[in-house]
């Protein structure tokens, strides 16, 4: 990940040619994840007969262009030449077939009955079910039996076109080459039965295969044991009169074929006594091998189909084991933040809860300022009102639309302005710190507006020795758009339910850059601000962790902020938290191995911070992409069920933050459409900066633009404007 | 507008039980090969007929048109015409034209209904009625040369009361009639396709009752507005879901008002401003929820053409007030078209200019283009059987191909009727280049 390097931010119009460019590859990657993805889950809906399933049957049909030899003949038809032949089994000779096949739990079952009584047969199989039991296929061909094919994925042909009926064949035979190395002349269609049974729709069909060189096999008896009619019934049924050889109709797959099987434990021994043979049907007709062995690009092929299903197959099982793992993640925090949230809320609210001695002495208030003109004089007039005695600093960051002389004009006693070339936002902190008289600093954004009483709040915890920082509680000011209602939403709960519950768990992962306060004395040790990564608010806080400092939440001490507008800074703004987070926990990473209070932020802190926020987001989307899958091939209404109450899990825990926020509850309206919507861009931000950091590629300073547009709820102050916006992180 | 869909068989409830399943088959047109039916749909919207290229509006303070708005039109006009000619049900999921259609239709008479309403609906009349008289002139021409006898028609009410429903021709006050066995005629066979060409007639009736009842509605939603914009979703629960039918073009007719009324009214609402009013996270993510309400009830009612809205009132009116809502929530108020999509500034203002001639046409030209199509396998080099496959594979593509010449053709024979009804100079072929712009401005202005 990213080295420590002090890298002097480079002038602006480098750095956004440098992020144009690497857009596309930053597009493409997390594209392609999701492409392999989504093939991947269609491949898998294809072999589970998800889709392109057709379960219509052709209904009866007259038989008058059947031919006569052929609905009085044997059951096995041969139209490989324009004339059409049937040939019939000889007596004393049996064929059992088993259709719809392989199964993985009937199918071995059968197979070792065949192999104790020493008989063979033919297994008409499917493509989807070879695609994925080809181990079975092998099994049968290794045996002697012989295979045949019962098409792809089993439609009633005679709907069909030629094209599909191609198709039919051909993938079918595609996946037993790539099953067992062979291919079949053997041929039985989907839902027939016996050659009496032909028609005017299926009989052109037959026909139509022959052309293409397969022997159509019917039956002489069929067992019916899809009915599941009885050991003692399938036997009758199955038993051809008079010692006359048949071809027996079976089913290894579709259900619980138990009957079957003990059936067929008693009906071959039996059989055999009464002088039968059972062979498979090129034995029985005293006619070579159905089986001709393929080599070649046919057989890779073939080899690659199978694999590519295989891989489909245990994808989607890693698929379900991560979707349980992060089921059960997102229900643990679910649980765990309204619990500790709860806990936070009551002791903080408690009758006379107080964190010491009021603090009553003065602070300073640090202002980090770039291009801020819009809204600086917002600002620094919210700032005029604190309950709280301050000095203020503007710290003016080469800023090139007169910021710093705007505050001058205003002629403020207490209110000092510091110029600096353009160094970035934390070597303006480290100025503005150098520079602070007290003891005590809060740290704001140019945009950003305080209440009175924010400051005063803000301080309090201060009055505990042990409290090194104390984050605020951002709120967003524009919360009327769409997108400014989703952060509201996220901002709420981020800080009303993450934030307690790290203060409690005591790993607050990040003061927010909007509002927050720090000991002089506690970040002096440290070096200050750093631009190792970028993010230097949750670079900081970690630090402190790892001094020995408490950083806690102050509830009451309301900044409000204003959110991105649109998608691109948004997109821009979320990118460089996450990635700067990933940062952060790379830079702390030997906490782990500390020894007091860093270790036990490295063992505790850093391990719950990066499963929640980094681990637990990248998994997320399974939930997304299972909900897709199952809403187009699955069962469509339990998932939609089940999405829902994942949407009333969160819908409670945003009430429940609101309601401790004091929030109107309207804005959660919007909850349904932040979790279809605003969720997925997230993930890809976050799947970007893994992207990045997996690269080493290091991200690019990005200034939002801002439309200044926040009419401020808090005495008629509007915050909006632009600048250090993307540092500010306000949720956990 | 957008939509055409023959009385009786479309977005309506199809109450009357005989029709014939809209469009289907049109295994007479396409002669030779016996594959490759052409599917065109007449159940479906079609264009807004008043897509007022020139309404003189009281605006004087907003010269120029909303080319968002036009751009809206322009893509309902072609939805529709893609729609009936490929039957893709999920078209009228993707984009509701006359949903759309109506809601365009309705802002503008609510700005035009600032002038005195009498007059404004004598305009309106006015500007639709001679481009469609031209060309129900030329449909019963067709029909009674096909062997149609309206007194004679069973399906009409037989003896003289189907000639009187011929007045519809005159002042679509309900659907025009036609036979539902169409007779053959020159290219034209298959006996659908009059149910093609007359179909989407509907829109206009939808229109016209629009047009008359808006002085009455403006006057509602403004005393009160909410009630007034749902209460077309709560009457298309009562009569789009057969808890109360309402027998034959009446009924139709009351329930394509009830479907699109809303969107009509948003019409209003989006003149008036009050879109702008209602915080956009709350329009959205209720608009989110009336379409999740659509999807569902669709869900539950689909018909023989599956997840076609056009087939199932209540949710074509809730996913067509949804998407509605939204689109004229984000509505940015174009000058003139941004970015690439100013390649296509000619191509959108000539579709509105000539909205109502490529609505009106579209259908019977579609018709049309299938027998063209035919003509392509009886080409020398089509003639194996390869040929023969890659024409049925893409039979729809080439009628696809055809139609827009056609389509231009008749802009080019028709087209000025649209201007002489609205008292302007007839030009030829109106896109807004130069030669044709200024006029088009100096009306407006």
């Amino acid at each position: 990940m990213a080295s420590p390097s002090h890298r002097r931010r480079a002038p602006r119009p480098d750095r956004r040619g440098a992020l144009r460019r690497r857009v596309p590859l930053r597009l493409l990657l997390p594209l392609l994840v999701l492409v392999a993805l989504a093939a991947m889950l269609m491949l898998r809906g294809y072999v589970h007969s998800e889709i392109l399933a057709d379960h219509r049957i052709q209904k009866p049909a007259p038989t008058t262009e059947v031919p006569e030899d052929i609905l009085e003949g044997g059951p096995v038809i041969d139209a490989r030449t324009g004339k059409a032949a049937t040939l019939s089994v000889p007596d004393h000779r049996l064929v059992l077939t088993f259709d719809d096949g392989p199964d993985p739990t009937w199918t071995p079952k059968v197979l070792d009955v065949l192999k104790k009584h020493d008989a063979h047969a033919v297994f008409f199989v499917t493509g989807t079910m070879t695609s994925r039991y080809p181990d079975l296929v092998k099994r049968m061909v290794d045996e002697g039996h012989e295979v045949g094919l019962h098409t792809f994925n089993h439609p009633d042909l005679a709907l069909q076109s030629k094209k599909r009926i191609d198709w039919e064949l051909s993938q079918n035979q595609l996946a037993i080459t790539g099953a067992a190395g062979i291919r079949t002349s053997l041929f039985r269609p989907p839902y027939s039965s016996f050659s009496d049974a032909m028609d005017n729709e299926s009989w052109p069909v037959t026909q139509y295969i022959g052309s293409r060189g397969y022997l159509t096999v019917v039956n002489n008896t069929d067992s019916e044991d899809w009915k599941r009619p009885g050991v003692d019934e399938i036997i009758r049924r199955a038993t051809p009169k008079d010692g006359k050889g048949a071809i027996v109709l079976m089913h290894d797959s579709g259900g619980d074929r138990s009957q079957t099987v003990a059936a067929l434990d008693r009906f071959l021994p039996d059989l055999k006594d009464k002088g039968y043979e059972f062979d498979n049907l090129t034995e029985a007709l005293d006619a070579p091998s159905a089986h001709s062995p393929v080599t070649g690009p046919e057989l890779w092929k073939g080899k690659a189909w199978i694999f590519l299903v295989q891989a489909s197959e245990h994808i989607t099982d890693v698929l379900v084991v991560g979707l349980a793992i992060i089921g059960t993640l997102v229900i643990a925090r679910f649980v765990l933040m309204l619990l500790l949230s709860g806990a936070h809320a009551r002791r903080v609210r408690r009758k006379g809860f107080r964190w010491g001695p009021p603090v009553t002495q003065p602070v300073t208030v640090l202002v980090p300022a770039y291009n801020e003109a819009k809204c600086i004089e917002n600002t620094v007039t919210s700032l005029m009102a604190s309950d709280h005695p301050i000095e203020v600093l503007v710290i003016d960051d080469g800023s090139t639309d007169g910021t710093a002389r705007i505050v001058e004009a205003m002629g403020l006693p207490n209110v000092r302005v510091i110029r600096q070339l353009n160094a970035g936002k934390p070597a303006a902190l480290n100025r503005g710190l150098a520079n602070a008289r007290y003891d005590i600093v809060v740290m704001m954004d140019g945009d950003t507006v305080f209440e009175p009483s924010t400051v005063r709040e803000l301080v309090q915890p201060f009055a505990d020795p042990k409290v090194g920082a104390v984050a605020g509680n951002a709120k967003v000011g524009n919360k009327d758009s769409l997108i400014g209602a989703w952060q509201h939403i996220e901002y709420v709960m981020g800080f009303n339910l993450d934030r307690r519950m790290y203060d409690i768990l005591r790993c607050m992962p990040t003061i927010p850059g909007a509002v927050g306060a720090f000991r002089k004395s506690a970040l002096e040790p440290i070096g200050g601000m750093s631009d190792d990564t970028l993010a230097e608010d949750t670079d900081v806080t970690m630090a402190l962790h790892r001094a020995g400092w408490r950083v806690v939440y102050a509830e009451n001490a309301r900044a409000w902020t204003e959110a991105p507008e649109t998608v691109q800074q948004l997109w821009s703004q979320r990118y460089r938290w996450s990635y700067g987070t990933m940062q952060a926990i790379w830079k702390h990473r030997r906490a782990l191995v500390d020894k007091g209070p860093s270790g036990r932020f490295g063992r505790v802190g850093l391990p719950f911070v990066s499963l929640f926020m980094i681990v637990a987001p990248l998994l997320a989307p399974l939930i997304d992409v299972f909900l897709l899958y199952g809403l187009v091939f699955g069962p469509t209404q339990q998932t939609i069920l089940a999405w829902l109450g994942v949407l009333a899990i969160q819908a409670v825990c945003a009430a429940y933050a609101f309601r401790l926020d004091k929030e109107r509850m309207t804005h959660l309206i919007s909850l349904p459409l932040q979790q279809i919507l605003y969720r997925q861009l997230m993930y890809v931000v976050l799947l970007q900066s893994w992207i990045t950091a997996l690269t080493g590629g290091r991200l690019r300073w990005q200034k939002l633009r801002r439309t200044g547009v926040v009419g401020a709820p808090v005495n008629g102050a509007v915050p909006g404007g632009q600048a250090y916006q993307d540092d500010r992180r306000p949720v956990a | 507008m957008t939509h055409g869909h023959p009385t009786g068989a479309g977005p309506v409830p199809n109450p009357a039980g005989p029709y014939p399943p809209a469009y289907g088959t049109h295994t007479g047109v396409a002669p030779g090969p016996a594959h490759a039916f052409p599917r065109q749909q007449t159940a479906e919207p079609a264009p807004a007929p008043s897509p007022e290229p020139a309404d003189p509006p009281a605006a004087p303070k907003k010269p120029g048109r909303d080319r968002y708005l036009d751009l809206l039109r322009s893509v309902a006009l072609v939805r529709v015409v893609v729609y009936h000619l490929f039957g893709w049900a999920w078209l009228s999921i993707v984009f509701p034209s006359m949903g759309v259609m109506f809601a365009l239709a309705g802002s503008l008479m609510a700005r035009s209904l600032k002038r005195g309403a009498w007059s404004v609906i004598r305009g309106r009349l006015r500007r639709l009625l001679p481009p469609m008289w031209l060309f129900g002139g030329v449909a019963l021409t067709l029909l009674f040369l096909s062997g149609w006898n309206p007194g004679d028609d069973p399906d009409q009410g037989g003896g003289s009361w189907g000639l009187v429903k011929l007045f519809h021709y005159l002042v679509p006050i309900g659907a025009p009639p036609y036979p539902f066995e169409s007779g053959d005629l020159g290219v034209l066979t298959g006996g659908t396709w009059a149910d093609d060409a007359v179909g989407p007639l509907w829109y206009l009736r939808a229109y016209l009752w629009f047009v008359l009842a808006s002085p009455l509605l403006l006057w509602a939603f403004r005393r009160a507005p909410w009630p007034t914009l749902l209460a077309p979703l709560g009457l298309t629960a009562v009569v789009g879901t057969g808890l109360v039918t309402i027998p034959g073009e009446t009924g139709n007719a009351v329930t394509d008002f009830a479907v699109y009324g809303s969107c009509w009214v948003l019409g209003f609402a989006h003149q008036d401003g009050m879109l702008k009013q209602v915080p956009r996270y709350i329009s959205v993510s209720g608009a989110a929820f009336v379409m999740a309400f659509g999807l569902w009830w669709a869900s539950g009612h689909l018909g023989d053409e599956g997840w076609d809205l056009n087939n199932i009132p209540l949710a074509q009116a809730a996913w067509s007030f949804g998407f509605v809502v939204i689109l004229l929530q984000y509505s940015p108020s174009w000058r003139e078209l941004p970015g690439r999509l100013a390649n296509w500034d000619k191509l959108v203002t000539l579709s509105n200019n000539r909205a109502v001639t490529i609505y009106l046409w579209h259908n019977l030209l579609i018709a049309l283009t299938f027998p063209i199509v035919d003509l392509l396998y009886e080409l020398p080099f089509m003639q194996s059987e390869r040929g023969v496959e890659a024409l049925n594979s893409t039979y729809e593509l080439w009628a696809f191909a055809f139609v827009w010449p056609l389509i231009g053709l008749v802009i080019l024979g028709t087209g000025w009727v649209e201007d002489l009804a609205a008292k302007r100079r007839p030009r030829l072929w109106p896109n807004g280049s130069k030669s044709s712009r200024p006029k088009a401005r100096a009306h407006r202005s």
